[in-house]
């Protein structure tokens, strides 16, 4: 068991004490002692977020947070990429409801048809829809579905959340994870290749 | 305006065609950068007006200085970002006092014009209305975090740059809308703020968890405890008004009691104006614009926070 006492730290010292017992000892049981409630609070979420149970005992004046491991290390990485990490990154940066302008109806039609080959295409990375593109995760077409396919083959969807905002359709978002101007940015520049629907 | 509710500014009645709000704010250090720390203070200042539905007409400087430990250039750069701002603001900086002190602070004073039918108050919520949150909430967290060398570099500047943003682009999108209250987000964090309004309306407020804006990798520092010792007061405060569902995470209710520095504008709009103001909002820029909440009859004065809407 290891004790480190942070009495008369202020946060976030007493976190960074215990991330650096936590991080280099990995200790199964750890007391923290400290002085003050947002403290003891902090430290709790903290070795909370490292797979410790936790109990605290109040004395006069001060806190101890006592973690105890949960059995075998817990926490693992958020695994957010997916598995053709090795190979080249193709991204789909789709930016319109219909494949094309002119007529609406051939639109719409050539778009599902689109996504529906999209599976053909070797390392497929990521879809990013955006502006009305954001249509095709969230009205009642026939995209859904194709959508939903592709994201559990492992392709990640990302949908733009000022655009459904925009379009009112935030509720009605059925497939993808709401993303935001930062991570368009970050995909266009860690894809190897483009390919731009507008 | 009384004293007895709290509300963002002073204002004072001059004629039936105008009144005066006054507003004064001040703090020390929040950024390593002090140009940024200038504008940040400004736009901090600036925001009472803008949330009350007024235009910012002119600003004193408030100026505390260590000038034995510090170099003067150091100075010039807060107030070159105060400058800034004024400008953007198309306020004029009238005047300012200084004086030596150990720690740095820095803030204005500030007056602006409101026609006395335009004046937007906190009391003012009616059931149906939309909330709207201009600004993603989580500047104390990081700035906590910043503290802890644990924030990444590009997050400390996103959030740096949205500080140092004016409302000025929400007050001049909501002038054309139903709009019935509105408050700027500070200190007392959403929720404090949010408690402000359902106490001087007499109303309840529902609010949608998962819809409120927040910086993207927030999450993760306040999962890890780099809460600040504020968010923790202003929940003791509040927790009273505030009953939160079971599945609306910790970490978020945290984020809901964190103190901003310089945070959006909540604005309370009518049902049928809440879509086409929030388009209004996006299309001038203001992209993490989000609807959060609705005001209930419900006399109760609480917030239900709820996971989704």
């Amino acid at each position: 068991m290891v004790e480190i006492d942070c009495k008369g730290l202020a946060c976030p010292g007493p976190v960074l004490k215990a991330k650096e017992v936590v991080e280099t000892q990995r200790p199964p049981t750890i007391r923290v002692i400290v002085d003050n409630s947002a403290a003891k609070e902090n430290v709790s979420r903290f070795l909370g977020t490292q797979g410790y149970d936790i109990c605290v005992e109040t004395a006069e004046g001060s806190f101890c947070v006592i973690g105890t491991k949960k059995g075998e290390d817990i926490k693992e990485p958020l695994a957010r990429e997916n598995t053709k990490e090795a190979g080249k990154k193709i991204l789909v940066f789709i930016t319109s409801r219909t494949l094309g302008h002119g007529d609406e109806r051939l639109g719409n039609a050539l778009m599902l048809n689109f996504l529906k080959t999209l599976k053909e295409l070797p390392n497929l990375w990521r879809i990013i829809l955006l502006n009305e593109g954001v249509k095709l995760a969230s009205d009642e077409g026939e995209s859904i579905a194709v959508l939903k396919e592709l994201e559990q083959s492992g392709v990640s969807i990302l949908v733009c959340g000022t655009c459904l905002s925009y379009y009112n359709l935030i509720e009605q978002k059925k497939v993808g994870e709401t993303t935001n101007m930062l991570d368009v940015v970050t995909s266009l520049g860690v894809a190897d290749s483009v390919i731009n629907i507008t | 305006m009384g004293l007895e509710r709290a509300d963002d500014a002073g204002v004072y009645l001059i004629n039936d065609d105008l009144a005066i709000i006054q507003t004064v704010d001040f703090f020390t250090p929040i950024v390593d950068d002090p140009f940024y720390f200038g504008q940040i203070a400004a736009a901090n200042a600036l925001s009472d007006i803008y949330a009350m539905g007024g235009i910012p007409k002119t600003a004193m400087n408030l100026v505390a200085f260590p000038i034995n430990q510090m170099d003067i250039s150091i100075l010039k750069e807060i107030l070159r970002g105060g400058i800034e701002k004024l400008k953007e603001a198309k306020a004029v900086l009238v005047g300012g006092h200084s004086i030596e002190d150990r720690e740095l602070k820095y803030g204005l004073a500030v007056t602006g014009f409101v026609h006395p039918k335009r004046l937007l108050t906190k009391r003012n919520l009616i059931p149906n209305d939309l909330l709207i949150l201009t600004k993603p909430l989580g500047t104390g967290i990081v700035a906590t975090a910043v503290k802890a060398q644990l924030a990444e570099e590009r997050l400390v500047r996103v959030v740096q740059e949205t500080m140092a943003e004016l409302n000025k682009r929400a007050a001049e999108a909501m002038a054309s809308f139903e709009v019935h209250a509105c408050t700027d987000i500070t200190g007392f964090g959403l929720l404090g703020h949010l408690s402000e309004m359902v106490e001087g309306s007499g109303k309840s407020v529902e609010l949608w968890a998962e819809m409120i804006p927040v910086f993207e990798g927030v999450e993760a520092l306040a999962s890890m405890g780099l809460i600040p010792q504020g968010a923790y007061r202003n929940r003791d405060f509040r927790k009273g008004m505030v009953e939160f569902a079971g599945d609306v995470p910790l970490w978020l209710q945290d984020v809901m009691f964190d103190p901003q520095t310089s945070g959006g504008l909540l604005i309370a709009v009518s049902e049928q104006h809440a879509q086409p103001l929030l388009q209004e909002l996006i299309g001038r820029g203001i992209s993490y614009a989000r609807i959060i909440g609705k005001v209930l009859e419900d006399p109760s004065q609480l917030i239900y926070v709820r996971k989704n809407g």
